[in-house]
């Protein structure tokens, strides 16, 4: 995976990861690259000044799409003395562009042997993700007097990278070199161009047309300007709130990714760099975290998951008629069904949490022309809930998936393969069914119900949801709650027992309001108490289950965006206090990571490391750590639409001081939110 | 005997209204290349109303495809957007159009959907 050491631009779902001095040299374990549309462009970028490699002095993260790479010839190793000065400057946007520029310190003339090493394996991200290197079809390079060409065939499927240059270069089958002749203090400079090609007969490019935003750099500037010109302003006392706020909103637009087929509008993509693609999850989630910050987000993500609704049976892609998608890819093994994500429909959760979204949507922006819009296709995901995913007939959605070989075992959020497992760290059958997806199902059928009355005309309809979800409701309390422990039990195994796993899971379920309110306050104190709440935030697994790893991916870590949901739903059901003492939880942990969260970090307890400790894979910037602090403000200022305003009810921790949000957009047009900490928290020091 | 390409073309055209079209509009025409001949099928949708005819008309979306591989897409042996991926499909002009009429195509036959765990009857 991506060290940190790294650096990453991107716009869409092209982007560089590259070492400090702007090389790319691809090992199975350093997997840098140029990469576009889930195809490594370039696995070698290297830049060597008289056959010497070059030394950092120093990178600039300009932007999300550009950066610079200050270097001198030799290696740290010793003083560095040099005469020369060699920036890099590079940006993406459609294609890569480089700007090399060399300035000669010395009272002497130099003559330069300038080269770049170029070499391509067009590894499938999900080849280079799991170390996989085993193509079918037949790499090919051409060298010509203006261009160089990188190329991968097989059958009709192409992919070509095309480098070129302002200066007259050398081109041959590694690279391309120039002979430079410099005065004192004369400067050289070339602009690289590469382009990446997905080429089908006739020679068209399956991207033709279709670009997230422009694809100059001052289009990406303007496009960025304009992202944060727009979204709300967040000021706060001791400035640290209003920093991580600013990094998310520009993260935020890194992450915008136009599929194919939106024509150039945006959702937001799961995270960098493995997963700049559609995630229904994902998206959904992030879409609901920064509602009141970015609410276009919303409308096309509902649009292109409703467009690629399941509309049939197919085992290999676990779609079913009315499911939302799981995830879509466009790379070779996707194209040639070596991975079923043409899309696959792997999850159970996108296809409540889609009718949630809806209805949340609406409740901020009053746009019901979408909620009649997409009648059909909420109606289709009740159905799935109802019909298709009921796999026990007991009235829950349950999962199994059908693709054995290369889908998903676990199809909730938790999805790596021991994250449901019994008390005694034993993996339940299949299928299976987790808590948190029967509150997302809940909570489907109550919004639903408010469209179908409110906006589809259908009261008899809504009469039916209301009377399923209060069934529901009445079921689940019933079935799920672990009496001994006062916690709903994490999963149902294939026999109907409860697997009594204390996880972060119940904490969405308060969220979701299927938390019957005389257990509410129980819940609330084990997401707070000890065995799961390590000072910063929230442990997937509770300390003492049998699989709990601090480090463990999805049983034991903090993840920020799990976080931001249980402080949602304490918020939802009057904890105020213990929401706060998440929030203010994970937005310390923030500043460690200068306010770019993590996907997730190790669940010690915060007396013990003083400082959160990243999970060593994660994906950073990922979309619904990067929502995180917004749903977090969301939650501790109170923001609730009501009625066609927006009420506010700000319960702060007293440390935070006094933290504003001027702009918030909406059906009332644009409104502010003051908010000033008065809540003395003491689970901190717990 | 008629083809499964015919078929569903015709079968579209008899239906003359499909929901899962109902917000779309717009022209596609399907050119299916075996050597030097082109079949074209012109498939024209008015919000969800259809009309098929064989002309070789301009349209909104060109997608060109072997008539075989065409076949295997409408009998749900072949998925159309990973032939798309691959460049066995290809598509000029509008492509969301044909990402909602690929949701017409059938699933593979022998898919069997959900295992349930016991017996219902479905509404």
């Amino acid at each position: 995976m991506a060290q940190s050491n790294t650096v990453r631009i991107l716009d869409g779902n092209t982007f560089v990861v590259c070492e400090d001095t702007g090389d790319i040299e691809a090992t199975p374990s350093e997997p840098t690259g140029l990469f576009s549309l889930d195809i490594r462009f370039l696995s070698k970028w290297v830049l060597t000044v008289n056959g010497e490699r070059l030394n950092a002095l120093s990178y600039d993260d300009l932007q999300y799409y550009e950066s610079r790479f200050f270097l001198v010839p030799g290696m740290a190793t010793h003083y560095v003395d040099a005469k020369l000065s060699i920036i890099r400057e590079r940006a993406v946007g459609g294609s890569f562009r480089e700007t090399l520029t060399i300035l000669n310190h010395d009272e002497k003339p130099v003559d330069l042997e300038i080269r770049m090493e170029a070499a391509s394996d067009f590894a499938d991200l999900f080849q280079v993700k799991d170390e996989i290197l085993n193509k079918k079809g037949e790499l090919y390079t051409e060298a010509e007097s203006d261009r160089l060409r990188l190329g991968y065939r097989r059958g009709n499927f192409r992919r070509e990278t095309v480098i070129s240059s302002s200066e007259p270069a050398r081109y041959d089958q590694r690279g391309f070199a120039y002979s430079v002749h410099l005065e004192p203090n004369q400067q050289w400079d070339t602009d690289i161009d590469v382009q990446t090609f997905a080429v089908g007969p006739g020679g068209r490019d399956l991207r033709m047309g279709l670009r997230a935003h422009g694809t100059e750099r001052l289009a990406l500037q303007h496009d960025l300007e304009e992202w944060i010109a727009k979204a709300p302003k967040v000021n706060s006392e001791h400035g640290r709130v209003s920093a991580t706020y600013r990094r998310s909103i520009v993260d935020l637009a890194a992450l915008r990714f136009s599929p194919l087929s939106l024509g150039g509008q945006t959702l937001p993509a799961a995270g960098l760099p493995w997963f700049m693609t559609m995630f229904g999850r994902d998206s959904i989630l992030t879409c609901l975290q920064v509602l009141p910050f970015a609410p276009e987000l919303s409308k096309t993500t509902l649009r292109i998951l409703g467009a690629l609704q399941g509309t049939r049976f197919d085992d290999f892609r676990d779609e079913d008629p009315g499911r939302i998608l799981h995830e879509m890819r466009y790379g070779e093994t996707a194209a040639f069904e070596e991975q079923p994500h043409s899309p696959y429909y792997g999850s159970v959760d996108a296809t409540p949490l889609f009718v949630v979204l809806l209805d949340e949507y609406e409740k901020w922006s009053g746009d019901v022309a979408l909620v009649k819009e997409l009648e059909a296709e909420c109606r289709a995901a009740l159905r799935w809930i109802d019909d298709y995913a009921d796999l026990v007939g007991n009235g829950y959605i349950w999962y199994e998936r059908r693709n054995t070989d290369t889908g998903l075992e676990n199809q909730c959020w938790k999805d790596s393969w021991d994250s449901i497992s019994y008390r005694d760290g034993t993996l339940p059958g299949f299928p299976r069914a987790t808590c948190e997806v029967q509150g997302y199902a809940y909570d489907a059928k109550v919004r639903a119900a408010r469209m179908a009355r409110e906006f589809w005309g259908d009261p008899g309809f809504a009469d039916q949801l209301e009377r399923e979800a209060a069934e529901l409701k009445e079921r689940f309390n019933r079935d799920w709650w672990v009496a001994d422990g006062g916690y709903y039990a994490l999963a149902l195994d294939p026999q109907g027992r409860q697997v009594s796993t204390l996880s972060s899971n119940i904490g969405h379920l308060l969220w979701s309001g299927i938390v019957d309110d005389d257990r509410a306050e129980q819940v609330a104190q084990h997401l707070v108490g000890p065995r799961l709440f390590s000072g910063w935030g929230v442990r997937t697994l509770a300390e003492g289950e049998v699989r709990y790893n601090p480090i463990g991916y999805h049983n034991g870590t903090i993840w920020p965006f799990d976080n931001s949901f249980i402080a949602w739903g304490l918020r939802r059901y009057g904890f105020a206090e213990e929401a706060a003492t998440i929030a203010s939880g994970i937005l310390d942990a923030a500043t460690y990571f200068d306010g770019r969260l993590p996907e997730a970090f190790g669940g010690y307890h915060r007396d013990l490391t003083k400082f959160p400790v990243e999970y060593p894979t994660a994906c950073s910037p990922q979309a619904w750590s990067t929502g995180t602090p917004l749903l977090l403000i969301r939650t501790m200022l109170g923001l609730e639409p009501h009625e066609g305003h927006l009420a506010v009810d700000p319960r702060l921790p007293v440390g935070m001081g006094r933290i504003e949000v001027l702009d918030i957009p909406g059906r009332w047009g644009r409104v502010d939110a003051f908010a000033r900490g008065r809540l003395d928290l003491h689970n901190l020091d717990a | 005997m008629v083809d499964a390409t015919t078929r569903f073309f015709e079968d579209l055209d008899r239906r003359g209204y499909e929901p899962l079209l109902a917000k779309t509009s717009g022209t596609l025409r399907f050119d299916l290349h075996e050597g030097a001949q082109t079949t074209h099928w012109m498939l024209q949708i008015d919000r969800g109303r259809l009309e098929v005819t064989q002309e070789d008309r301009e349209a909104d979306t060109v997608v060109g495809s072997d008539p075989r591989l065409f076949g295997d897409l409408v009998t749900g042996d072949e998925n159309a957007i990973a032939a798309l991926l691959r460049g066995d499909m290809t598509v000029s002009g509008d492509l969301r159009l044909v990402l909602q009429v690929e949701r017409l195509f059938p699933g593979p036959a022998d898919s069997r959907g959900p295992h349930r765990a016991f017996q219902r009857e479905m509404s």
